[in-house]
């Protein structure tokens, strides 16, 4: 589903994805790893092209992200096209960004209605059921500054849901939650990953990674470490680094 | 010590022979005042529909990431904020001077059909230039296009105030450069441009009076000159102009609180927006 060859990111002159080779396959649930400024939120936003990449490859369902070939050269997309990729992924933030003028239920509505041309009955009907999923129908007519962080990150994921996404990526999406919110989140992620959803997740939560993580992946400094089964990555980490970072977080 | 102040306001005012209130009062409501205050409130609505309109393409000209248009908002910002309204008024008033008619057309078609020796020229559509920057649209352009600048800048201000987490998710979803500005960005950017777009409003409307100098003569402030001028009574008509002023005013903050209300859906309360509307403090 994701396929990155040698990804490379630069900010200036520091240089933080260092060639980062990596797959995800169809219905897997991939966590990325890492201590702060390891790269791994860069490479999340690299995948659905928020980041510019400036070295390597990366596709997702077999075409280029945000680029096209022509004779060898990569040349970046027109807006539209980037458009049309970025709405086939789906994308969590650590501070939700729902759009604060907007109800939930039109927060969920936004991309089908305005984006796909749905009709907004067809639109608001299947929000509904999305809402439902994620424990909100009776939520719909609130204003975001009227729910929970919890409440506003289970409706970012309804909102990313509704373009029917083939990938969805989630960037740290209970980290700016209090302690008691952080479970009624992950619960609707385990759904997500039970219903065979693609899922990249860069977390913190290392029971959701060993629960329902199908490989961990642990970057560090712009590289990949180590990757694997999350009982082999946890219970058997072969670097030093991994062993260091998980001694402080386990 | 206020009461006492007031009162020798007061009494001053209504003592004042000079005042001439019942001399003000006949003349105030003439209809050639009436079509003044007509003249006066059509262009402040369309001066500020243009200047907010062709403001905010300016804002969004100047945030964009290619050089060449947004140093073109730029200069333009700079040049129409550098000169007064009243320069400009008059300026605009002028231009007849400059040029017999105004047309669109090719540049340099006169110069390059004649070097193929043939004569004629490119012109695609013209007017005469002293009708039309007769008065009114030429008092309307000078207006509308310093406005333009002053919106730009409070546009500007309203777009940076929305978090770029905003921007990031509506593309994430898949919304285009402009239907994130169009839907995500200039919905919240309201808030903030809200307020003072009803100040430049209501300063507008006070500066429709320098469109007396283009001149525009069905204008408020260039009657109730003229009657005071014609009947030697050049007090009492300003006190006019000012009790006029005051009175459109008044009901332009009364849309602006009702505009401001409208914008800070979803976000507290109203009760900033109230507190303003009311001078009370926040």
């Amino acid at each position: 589903m994701v396929l990155a060859e040698g990804v490379r990111k630069s900010f200036g002159h520091t240089e933080v994805l260092k060639g980062i080779d990596l797959r995800v396959d169809p219905r897997e649930v991939l966590v990325l790893l890492g201590p702060s400024g390891s790269g791994k939120s860069t490479f999340l936003r690299c995948i659905n092209h928020l980041e510019h990449i400036d070295g390597g490859r990366l596709s997702v369902d077999g075409e280029l992200v945000g680029y096209r070939q022509h004779g060898g050269k990569l040349y970046e997309l027109r807006e539209k096209d980037i458009a049309r990729k970025r709405a086939e992924i789906g994308m969590v933030f650590q501070r939700f960004n729902l759009f604060p003028n907007m109800t939930a239920i039109s927060n969920v509505t936004a991309g089908p209605v305005h984006v796909k041309g749905v009709r907004r009955e067809v639109a608001e009907k299947r929000a509904m059921e999305l809402l439902d999923r994620v424990g909100l129908a009776d939520r719909a007519s609130a204003y975001p500054s009227a729910l929970s962080g919890g409440q506003q990150q289970r409706v970012a994921i309804a909102r990313a849901l509704a373009m029917d996404p083939k990938l969805m990526l989630f960037d740290e999406p209970t980290s700016a939650l209090d302690p008691e919110l952080v479970g009624e989140v992950l619960d609707v992620m385990k759904g997500l990953a039970r219903d065979g959803m693609t899922m990249v997740v860069v977390t913190h939560e290392m029971g959701f990674a060993r629960e329902v993580g199908d490989r961990v992946v642990f970057m560090d400094d712009g590289v990949v470490v180590e990757e694997g089964a999350p009982a082999e990555v946890f219970g058997n980490p072969r670097h030093e680094r991994t062993k260091a970072f998980l001694s402080k977080i386990l | 010590m206020i009461a006492v102040l007031v009162a020798m306001f007061v009494n001053m005012v209504v003592t004042n022979d000079a005042f001439q209130w019942s001399f003000m009062a006949d003349h105030m409501f003439t209809p050639p005042v009436m079509e003044g205050v007509r003249t006066t409130l059509v262009l402040t609505v369309y001066s500020m529909l243009i200047g907010v309109g062709f403001g905010i393409v300016l804002a969004i000209m100047r945030l964009s990431p290619n050089p060449i248009i947004s140093s073109v908002a730029w200069v333009y910002t700079w040049f129409f904020r550098a000169v007064p309204r009243l320069v400009l008024a008059i300026l605009f008033g002028n231009l007849g001077i400059l040029y017999a008619r105004l047309e669109i057309g090719l540049p340099f078609d006169d110069q390059i059909l004649g070097l193929f020796g043939g004569g004629g020229n490119a012109v695609i559509w013209g007017v005469d230039a002293n009708d039309f920057l007769r008065g009114f649209t030429a008092g309307l352009l000078a207006l509308a296009l310093s406005e333009a600048a002053y919106m730009a800048e409070i546009v500007r201000a309203g777009i940076q105030s929305v978090d770029a987490g905003q921007t990031e998710a509506a593309q994430a979803i898949g919304m285009s450069r402009g239907q994130t500005m169009r839907r995500v960005v200039l919905p919240q950017a309201m808030r903030v441009i809200v307020p003072p777009t009803g100040n430049e409003t209501i300063a507008m409307l006070k500066d429709t009076s320098v469109v007396a100098f283009v001149p525009v003569s069905n204008e408020m402030f260039f009657q109730l000159r003229a009657v005071g001028t014609r009947t030697f009574q050049v007090f009492p008509m300003l006190v006019a102009a000012c009790l006029w002023y005051v009175a459109l005013t008044s009901v332009l903050m009364v849309g602006q609180y009702f505009l401001e209300k409208r914008f800070s859906r979803g976000v507290a309360s109203t009760a900033r927006a109230r507190a303003r509307m009311i001078g009370g403090s926040h």
